[in-house]
């Protein structure tokens, strides 16, 4: 697959930085050995989608909305996750399983993801949540949205903890992609939160329901 | 139930043993204009006195709907009983109170923000006021999602509204019933919504019982014209610890 030259320059954020803590670069190393034979892969991840796949929604939201998407407002506009110093807010990596059809992310949640004191706000663990499931539908399925997004919280989670959000297709009905997740401690003793979503393939020109 | 003299007793049941005890100090107002013991979590709340900085005030990167809106909603709270909350860059500045005692959650993180208030560029992040209404209730929430909070190009991101939708419904449960922690939330995507565009979001609690509080929320365009989200939320309530003084 060809790159364009603006990803080139662009930087990878899923790799370790200095903010990353001993559990997360553990999980890290764990899974970037699981990709030696080629059964996972690490995502790359940019603060900005690059040239081509903005091509791609282009074509698929053009037929829904009339308004064209300004390239100025484009241009300023930052992926939400990727939009903190490091280690201030979402630090994450995400492995796929192509065979499993699951994928895996490493979060660490830092301190400008606050809710109630001491602990990751409830909105901040359904974007990583969203960001997820997303992924392993994207995976499937190509450009996507979410239409539904159903997060039971069992245990808060403490700041700058580390996390496991293990997703997976579970079927596949016409344009609907049903993909769950549970988020766990790094020793999968603790169960924090639980997930459902759907997500839909996007036709050019046809609407979200 | 009238608690004047903030009583400390906490009702866990089984939630006891998950939750910390941080150090934060009170911001107490015993003497405010409210009456009853609902009204003091509100003088708990909304301190009389702040040096801090309120986040939920009109500035330059303000599109026209909201400031017309947010006007329209001022006028509500002289005359039919509204209150606009104020947004302080932290959670810990809003409830001058503990989280029931338990395992101790360690507090040296340094700066920490509330997860709506992390990007403190104007206009770049979240812009949003809450609005709410103690008799029936109910909020409302001007939202205005900044570049930062991009999804889909040119639109915004799901998680990013969810965020706004969670940390409205979680003002809103505090103040209806003492709603603390998200228990289960739900949201049904309708329609993307574009860049900095606004959105409106009305809240209604509808049940509470068994320290459960229950309520949905739906997000439009400001001619309702366009719906983006359906959501509802069940929050767990927590009777919250005034720290002893040291």
């Amino acid at each position: 697959r060809s790159f364009s030259s603006e990803e080139v320059i662009l930087k990878d954020y899923s790799v370790p930085n200095p903010s990353w803590n001993k559990d997360l670069r553990l999980l890290f190393d764990q899974f970037m050995e699981k990709c030696e034979d080629g059964s996972w892969k690490r995502l790359p991840s940019y603060k900005r989608i690059p040239a081509e796949k903005i091509q791609d929604f282009k074509t698929h939201l053009l037929g829904r909305n009339p308004k064209f998407v300004k390239e100025e407002q484009l241009s300023q506009t930052q992926l939400f996750t990727r939009s903190f110093d490091d280690g201030l807010g979402f630090e994450y990596v995400m492995f796929y399983s192509d065979v499993e059809k699951r994928m895996v992310c490493l979060f660490q949640g830092g301190p400008y993801l606050e809710g109630p004191p001491g602990f990751v706000h409830g909105g901040a663990i359904a974007t990583m949540i969203d960001s997820t499931v997303g992924m392993c539908a994207l995976m499937a399925g190509g450009v996507v949205v979410t239409a539904n997004l159903n997060i039971n919280y069992k245990r808060p989670i403490p700041l700058c903890s580390v996390v496991m959000i293990n997703s997976q297709l579970d079927k596949v009905e016409g344009r609907k992609f049903f993909v769950s997740c549970n988020v766990q401690s790094v020793d999968e003793k603790t169960l924090y939160s639980e997930a459902t979503s759907i997500f839909i393939k996007l036709n050019p020109a046809k609407s979200l329901t | 139930m009238i608690r004047r003299g903030f009583q400390v007793a906490a009702r866990l049941g089984h939630h006891r043993g998950l939750l910390g005890a941080p150090r934060i100090l009170p911001r107490l107002n015993p003497a405010s204009a409210f009456g009853s013991s609902t009204d003091s979590v509100f003088s708990r709340f909304l301190p009389e006195k702040t040096e801090l900085k309120d986040d939920a005030l009109p500035n330059a990167s303000w599109c026209l709907d909201m400031l017309c809106l947010y006007q329209e909603f001022l006028e509500k709270t002289k005359s039919s009983g509204w209150i606009k909350l104020p947004s302080f860059k932290s959670n810990r500045d809003h409830i001058g109170l503990n989280l029931p005692s338990g395992l101790a959650v360690s507090s040296d993180k340094g700066d920490c923000r509330i997860f709506t208030r992390c990007i403190q560029v104007e206009g770049q992040g979240f812009e949003y006021v809450i609005f709410f209404q103690p008799s029936r209730k109910k909020s409302v929430c001007l939202f205005q999602p900044g570049p930062y909070l991009e999804g889909p190009p040119g639109f915004t991101h799901s998680g990013s509204l969810a965020a706004m939708m969670d940390e409205t419904f979680s003002k809103t449960a505090f103040l209806a019933g003492e709603g603390v922690f998200t228990l289960s939330f739900n949201i049904r995507f309708k329609n993307l919504i574009p860049m900095s565009s606004l959105v409106v979001m009305d809240i209604e609690v509808g049940k509470i019982e068994d320290q459960k509080l229950y309520m949905s929320c739906i997000a439009h365009s400001r001619d309702q014209q366009t719906v983006y989200t359906k959501s509802s939320g069940v929050f767990l309530q927590l009777q919250l610890e005034e720290e002893s003084p040291q």
